[in-house]
């Protein structure tokens, strides 16, 4: 017997150690077209997801922000309107890739004065205690391989009072679009993959991974066994995308 | 833990409203001049029929609109759509507010600043079209549709004036304003009047009870 430890990629388990690489190899192939990718798969409604987390974040003038898997910079954007020039931004990604994408996109767009952007693991954050006023991880934190340590990192970071907002696929509600849902995501989003991106082994990994997650109620244990307090989600499109949000006592 | 409202439908429903309001402010260098003097008010607009809840944002980029704020609110109003509705398009605001059946908190000061700037909305149609057809077709273009919205202006007061003439003059279908509001200060002094007479009525009784004791 191995004494390795394990965790899931996808449906697949492999080494703890591994997942990392497994995953940076998937976002390394898709960070080209992921935006376009999103809009595809979505029907444009990720925007709609990402607008109502900017809602409930709560960020203002002269905040900090923290934008972990911040991927092609859609919350960073937004983010670095609302808090102004005074305001801290800071765009975190794992993948290189995916940062040299958002960072180029956010370039273009002009939006320079108050974004950083930092190659970081959620799991260990390289940030000092109490840095941010809220804290967001969109789509990306079933992804990392340890999620309660993730979790502790970001409370860490977070100032007292400071919010987390965790965007992130979930469980449907009604079987009925259970159903339907997994026959989107197992024939169609592959299929998608493969003719868009040149990419079907992604997009099932995208399906794969989105069922390993935990559901809404465990994710809100997870966050309040991490310290968090007031844990409260909000179910979008009937439960496909949850949005978590936990403060700092 | 959700609301009874899907926040998908709610967002998307506030995404295209805002949208709208922007795109049409775009039009009007004016009002964006003026929202941007309101930069750190924040409404708070609670529709009780339909439960909606709205809060607004203005800024130099138009007006944001969310369902959800932590903070600090400048003004909050509640009432029904029909109250907002006549809000929106009262020529006196501060008159509706104090009279109308909405209910306020906080400074109503830059509230009726910001229904001002919305009522006086005045679209400069011409940039966007002389942006996409040139300058001379668009700026004809832009002059006839300048008469078309003058002429429906004018037309549809007309229709109203004439239409209400009708109503109250021709068919007596509903009296004329002042007659109403004579009516309603009769039946109030009427009132008065019966609230004294039983008052006097009272003590009257109360006189002649110590008499027979």
């Amino acid at each position: 017997m191995s004494d390795k430890e394990t965790t899931h990629f996808g449906y697949k388990e492999v080494d703890k150690d591994a997942k990392a690489g497994l995953v940076g190899d998937v976002f390394h192939s898709v960070a080209a077209r992921y935006d376009l990718m999103n809009d595809l798969m979505s029907g444009g409604i990720h925007r709609i997801w990402k607008r109502f987390t900017i809602e409930l974040s709560g960020v203002r003038k002269n905040n900090a922000v923290l934008d972990i898997a911040g991927g092609t910079g859609d919350l960073a954007a937004r983010f670095a309107e609302l808090v102004g020039p005074q305001g801290r931004i800071v765009l975190a990604d794992i993948n290189d890739s995916m940062l040299q994408v958002g960072r180029d996109k956010l370039l273009d767009q002009g939006r320079l004065a108050n974004i950083e952007f930092v190659q970081a693991d959620a799991q260990h954050l390289p940030f000092p205690d109490d840095s941010f006023d809220c804290v967001t991880i969109a789509f990306g934190l079933r992804n990392v391989t340890d999620i309660d340590l993730a979790l502790r990192s970001i409370l860490r970071v977070l100032k007292p009072g400071g919010r987390l907002l965790v965007l992130e696929f979930s469980k449907p509600r009604s079987a009925l679009l259970s159903k339907a849902y997994d026959a989107y995501s197992f024939r169609v989003l592959p299929l998608m993959g493969r003719l868009v991106a040149n990419d079907s082994d992604s997009y099932q990994y995208l399906a794969e991974s989105i069922r390993k997650h935990p559901d809404q109620d465990t994710l809100k244990e997870m966050m309040e066994d991490a310290g968090f307090c007031e844990v409260e989600y909000h179910d979008m499109t009937g439960g496909i995308v949850a949005l978590h949000r936990g403060i700092k006592a | 833990m959700s609301g009874p409202v899907d926040p998908t439908l709610h967002t998307a429903a506030l995404a295209a409203l805002e949208t709208a309001i922007n795109r049409a402010l775009a039009l009007s260098p004016h009002s964006i001049t003026g929202l941007a003097q309101l930069e750190d008010c924040v409404f708070a607009l609670h529709c009780t029929s339909p439960a909606v809840k709205i809060y607004l944002h203005p800024g130099a980029q138009g007006i944001r609109l969310t369902g959800f704020h932590h903070g600090p609110v400048t003004t909050s109003i509640r009432g029904t759509a029909a109250d907002f509705t006549e809000l929106a398009s009262a020529k006196d605001p501060a008159a509706t507010l104090i009279n109308g059946g909405l209910e306020l908190e906080g400074d109503s000061a830059p509230l009726i600043e910001l229904q001002h700037i919305l009522a006086g909305l005045d679209m400069d149609w011409e940039a966007p079209l002389v942006d996409a057809l040139g300058d001379v077709a668009g700026h004809q273009l832009a002059q006839v549709l300048r008469s078309a919205f003058a002429w429906g202006r004018q037309a549809s007061a007309s229709l109203t004036r004439q239409l209400e003439e009708f109503i109250h003059e021709e068919a007596r279908l509903s009296p004329p304003r002042l007659e109403v509001e004579d009516f309603y200060r009769d039946v109030q002094e009427l009132g008065v009047r019966v609230d004294r007479l039983e008052s006097r009525t009272q003590r009257l009784r109360q006189r002649l009870q110590k008499l027979r004791d």
